[in-house]
């Protein structure tokens, strides 16, 4: 089988994209059953819910494929409309130097919930 | 009946436009292609259109109607807003009025090696089939490489070089189904690309078209499924 570099880099992200729909997905259906479980929604509830650790790694994890989404996605649109590779790398690189950095900033957030 | 139909012609050197045309003609039980037959007739015999089997068999006479990719042949002109605007086939090279260079789309079916690849030794009569392995070649073999679901793709405006376009992926699945192919791994790694295969967003603007009514989508998302299988 071929093992050039990049050449497998489609299916990957492909499945990837797929992968973490499926993940948000799903969290949004739990998240919504746990929303409606808390009752109303005051500061306290909402504190309360992120309190657990298997919440946070939850959201965590949520923030994560999030950002791999929106990352995969805006390489196909890079890969559609940006033709000039010294735009589209340094702009690929950008965004995932920016998405990585939103990922620390949802982990402070989430953990900063005592 | 009025039409508006694309017209150039690079030996005038005339800007490319569209021509309104006005002609008497009963729509009631005919179709584009009699239209554009009869304007070339009575109006205006320099108008150029591809088309031979007038039925939807040999897919000569793909063109662009009111916006949407059609067989002109097999296209009812009863219900259709006037003035009809004829066009070429988007995004492909127009040589003159609605007839465009289909090189890059035979390039992309050549691409996917659309023939029966076995080097087993030939057998005295015939490569045998079960009916359940023949059958997974329906609404595959049916395409007559008409254009119409490559050229209404997106993805092949973006990148018409790199992105092998609907057809041509519907012909490469229609081999990699068959029973009787060997080269399925090849076939495989040819399409393994990020430009060849997966520029496919699942649009299904090529399903919306095709004349024939197949699904090249499916048989893309079956192609991925199969790259997931072998990966895992």
């Amino acid at each position: 089988m071929r093992r050039v570099g990049g050449a497998h880099r489609g299916l990957d992200m492909w499945l990837m994209q797929r992968a973490s729909a499926l993940y948000m997905a799903l969290f949004l259906v739990v998240f919504a059953g746990l929303l409606l479980a808390a009752g109303g929604l005051d500061y306290q509830s909402w504190r309360g819910l992120f309190r657990p650790l298997a919440m946070k790694v939850a959201s965590l994890l949520f923030a994560a494929a999030l950002l791999a989404h929106a990352w995969i996605g805006l390489r196909e649109i890079f890969i559609d409309y940006l033709r000039v590779m010294a735009i589209r790398l340094p702009l690929l690189f950008l965004f995932g130097v920016l998405y990585l950095g939103c990922l620390v900033w949802a982990a402070d957030i989430l953990w900063s919930v005592p | 009946m009025k039409f508006r139909i694309y017209r150039y012609d690079p030996e005038s050197g005339a800007t490319p436009g569209m021509r309104d045309y006005d002609i008497d003609f009963d729509p009631k039980g005919r179709k584009v292609l009699d239209a554009l037959i009869a304007i070339k007739d009575t109006q205006d015999e320099s108008l150029a259109f591809r088309r031979s089997c007038r039925e939807g068999v040999c897919g000569s006479d793909g063109v662009n109607v009111n916006g949407t990719n059609v067989l002109a042949c097999i296209t009812a002109l009863e219900g259709l807003k006037e003035p009809i605007e004829i066009r070429p086939l988007p995004r492909l090279a127009v040589i003159r009025d609605l007839i465009v260079d289909m090189d890059q789309f035979y390039q992309h079916y050549r691409a996917v090696k659309p023939y029966l690849i076995n080097l087993d030794p030939e057998p005295e009569r015939e490569r045998l089939q079960s009916p359940a392995d023949r059958a997974e070649l329906d609404g595959l073999w049916e395409c007559i490489q008409c254009g119409c679901c490559t050229t209404s793709c997106p993805s092949f405006w973006w990148n018409p070089d790199r992105f092998l376009g609907p057809a041509a992926l519907m012909q490469a699945y229609r081999f990699i189904a068959d029973s009787r192919d060997q080269a399925t791994d090849e076939r495989l790694d040819h399409l393994e690309d990020p430009y060849r295969l997966f520029r496919c967003h699942g649009i299904m603007n090529c399903v919306e078209v095709c004349p024939k009514g197949l699904n090249p989508t499916r048989a893309i998302g079956k192609i991925k499924s199969l790259l997931v299988k072998r990966a895992s």
